[in-house]
């Protein structure tokens, strides 16, 4: 019974996105030479891999119908932590990374309990926490920049795994890898991954269906600071320095992937697989663009116009198709 | 159903796979002969004749500063043969982005990268890598740590002491050499601040035995209201100060706002450092005589003629001088170029800049 809905899970958007993206590396490996060097598909991964981290438990954030903006000053404050705890407080810096990413879950769930406890909307929340957090980075550090972490730590965003003809793989990409693969069990493959759906398809009803709501939500947050804690530590360690202006933005780079990867912002609607072909599209969109000399200012107009497409395409578009579908004589079973 | 076990085995999967594929390395391996990292400098040799891509990455991009070094930078590609220039920068002054920058002009392979670097330390090991791939790599500007990051060379704006002893023969020549003066520096812990104080307690002593230090060093930090505030506090506090100096580019507009606040531009001489642009208002109404700097467009210049002579072989450390076209010949210090004497610039010549 719970395989009934096979042909419903491919009215999703994830085969579309994945011509798209197959599309546009062979675009622009045929366009730019420097793209289509063997080492640059795996390689160009690094850049985006803290925004992916964060993307993940974003997607399950969106899909209950939240919003989480603050996990970018999460990445500062856990990198400053990370950073003064090692260089200050003395700890071993895998002491301090642990403390860094803790900071970050406990700093989740400050928003998650001011969610759940004052059902204030989680846009207000995260909103003033983003600047709060950013805030106590600055004022903990004193704007100051830590670096010359001892160098068994670049392992955390600045290790490879070398192939012979000298292409580098990415350390940081397989820890992205075997975390969507959890996240994605998590969402699609368990009772709480359904409870996830149906809180953002109706909260009452979930509710009255016995979901633990609440206990979902603070969980759900207090991940998200984990793992933007756990993207602070490694970008920290790839950009070799622990600064209060790191993970500036990254809110907006995690929230692009997720609804150019499908996740409805109104919740209800998404998937893992969906969220890291958007990061993959960005990505690599982003890459293609600087080869191509395109300028960084009009990177960001270009892939602002692929979102609104891409946001148009998911509201308007899909559900009019569905909707088509569902008045021809044999009706595909299963949208949401 | 089956396929829930096959994810949650490949899940499990992952583990001894990870485990053998062991810990990622952060060093390549080496590719026979023994390349002690960290101790080579910087750079292959380019043949003779052979197109030099010279990717220049400023703090930042957009900002009258470092728009004036894209022009000479682009004057000196220009006359040069064989030289092809890239400038671009993140646009806000992130290390983040620009480390991200040299990353990817690494990957891409250019011949010589030249940084004016956000953070000395930040982007050291991302300079080091691009060593490591036959990149020849200088700094600009802001050098980055020369150990870590193993670059050829720094081009230096000016000396700290040349800077230092122009302030101070500003001062002397406008307050008169037995100034009463008062420094408004930025923060008590601002290296390039607290060298420059350095320098001049020393020519001070050395050369205007009169002058004077009427108050204690003022710290408003990096924050041009404050330092008007401080200034203000401090002339009111000391009447006979007749020369404040700003050492910062916020402390130097700061401190100029406080003494017109006050009326006392007449009464009161204040020199210090800051981009004509910066200073260009005050200096056409009279208020203050001039403003010290260096050419911001002949550092571009400079910045790619060294980094294509030291692509070429034609420059390395150790060398004492070195020709830089319309420049002529620049003293070379150590594993240092410098731009030259600082510049002085007044109501005459502020004009003829624009940064």
């Amino acid at each position: 019974m719970k395989d009934a809905p096979k042909g419903g899970r491919l009215a999703g958007p994830e085969p579309i996105l994945g011509i798209l993206l197959l599309l546009l590396l062979v675009g622009l490996s045929v366009a730019s030479e420097d793209f289509r060097r063997p080492g640059n598909y795996l390689g160009m991964t690094r850049f985006f891999v803290e925004v992916g981290l964060i993307a993940l438990p974003m997607t399950l954030v969106i899909i209950t119908g939240g919003i989480d903006l603050s996990v970018g000053s999460i990445v500062a404050l856990s990198a400053v932590t990370l950073g003064m705890a090692w260089r200050d407080a003395g700890l071993s810096i895998w002491a301090a990374t642990g403390l860094g990413i803790l900071v970050g879950a406990v700093a989740g769930l400050v928003n998650g309990a001011l969610i759940v406890g004052f059902r204030i909307p989680p846009l207000i929340v995260t909103l003033a926490t983003m600047a709060a957090y950013r805030g106590l980075a600055v004022g903990i550090s004193h704007g100051d920049s830590i670096g010359g972490f001892p160098s068994a730590f670049k392992v955390l965003g600045r290790g490879f795994y070398y192939l012979p003809q000298g292409i580098e793989i990415p350390g940081q990409l397989l820890y992205l890898v075997v975390l969507a693969i959890v996240f994605r069990v998590i969402l699609a493959r368990t009772k709480t991954g359904r409870q996830v759906y149906a809180i953002g398809l109706s909260e009452p009803g979930a509710r009255y269906a016995g979901a633990p709501v609440d206990r979902i939500k603070l969980l759900l947050y207090g991940a998200s600071g984990a793992m933007a804690g756990l993207a602070g530590a490694v970008l920290s360690s790839r950009v070799s320095t622990a600064t209060p202006d790191l993970g500036l933005l990254f809110e907006l780079d995690a929230i692009t992937a997720c609804v150019l990867g499908g996740v409805s912002i109104y919740g209800g609607r998404g998937s893992i697989l969906g969220t890291m072909l958007g990061l993959l599209i960005v990505g690599s969109l982003k890459r293609g663009l600087f080869f191509l000399g395109v300028e960084a200012m009009d990177q960001n107009i270009i892939i602002g116009a692929v979102l609104i497409v891409a946001v148009f395409a998911h509201q308007v578009v899909a559900p009019a198709a569905r909707n088509w579908l569902a008045r021809e004589p044999h009706p595909k079973e299963g949208s949401t | 159903m089956n396929r829930r076990y096959l994810l949650m085995a490949l899940a499990i999967a992952c583990v001894p796979i990870l485990t053998l594929m062991g810990c990622p390395q952060t060093e390549p391996p080496s590719e026979g002969g023994a390349s002690a990292s960290g101790t080579s400098s910087s750079g292959a040799t380019a043949e003779p004749g052979q197109t030099i891509e010279i990717a220049m990455i400023p703090k930042l991009i957009g900002i009258d500063f470092f728009n004036a070094a894209e022009r000479g930078a682009q004057e000196a590609a220009d006359e040069l043969d064989g030289v092809e220039l890239i400038y671009d920068g993140p646009t806000e002054a992130s290390v983040e982005d620009q480390v991200e920058m040299i990353e990817m002009y690494t990957d891409r392979g250019v011949d010589v990268l030249a940084v004016a670097c956000n953070d000395p330390n930040a982007v050291a090991d991302s300079l080091q890598r691009a060593v490591d791939k036959g990149i020849t790599v200088i700094t600009w500007d802001s050098d980055a740590d020369p150990e870590a990051s193993s670059r050829a060379f720094f081009v230096n704006q000016a000396r700290p002491r040349d800077l230092a002893e122009t302030l101070i023969d500003e001062m002397a020549r406008q307050a008169g050499e037995d100034a009463n003066i008062v420094i408004i520096s930025s923060t008590p812990t601002a290296t390039n601040q607290n060298t420059w104080i350095e320098h001049m307690r020393d020519y001070m002593n050395q050369e205007y035995p009169d002058m004077a230090e009427a108050a204690d060093i003022q710290y408003p930090g990096e924050d041009q209201q404050a330092a008007t505030m401080t200034t203000q506090d401090v002339l009111k506090a000391n009447p006979a100060i007749n020369g404040v100096i700003g050492l910062s580019s916020n402390a130097f507009p700061g401190a100029t706002q406080a003494v017109v606040d006050q009326g006392l531009e007449d009464e009161v001489a204040v020199v210090g450092l800051g981009t004509p642009n910066a200073m260009r208002a005050w200096i056409d109404r009279g208020e203050i005589d001039t403003t010290v700097l260096w050419d911001v467009v002949e550092l571009g210049y400079l910045a790619v003629y060294v980094g294509q002579a030291v692509a070429r072989g034609e420059l390395s450390p150790g060398d004492e001088s070195f020709d830089a076209g319309r420049l002529g010949e620049v003293a070379v210090e150590g594993d240092e170029v410098i731009l030259g004497e600082p510049m002085v610039f007044t109501k005459e010549t502020v004009g003829d800049y624009d940064f």
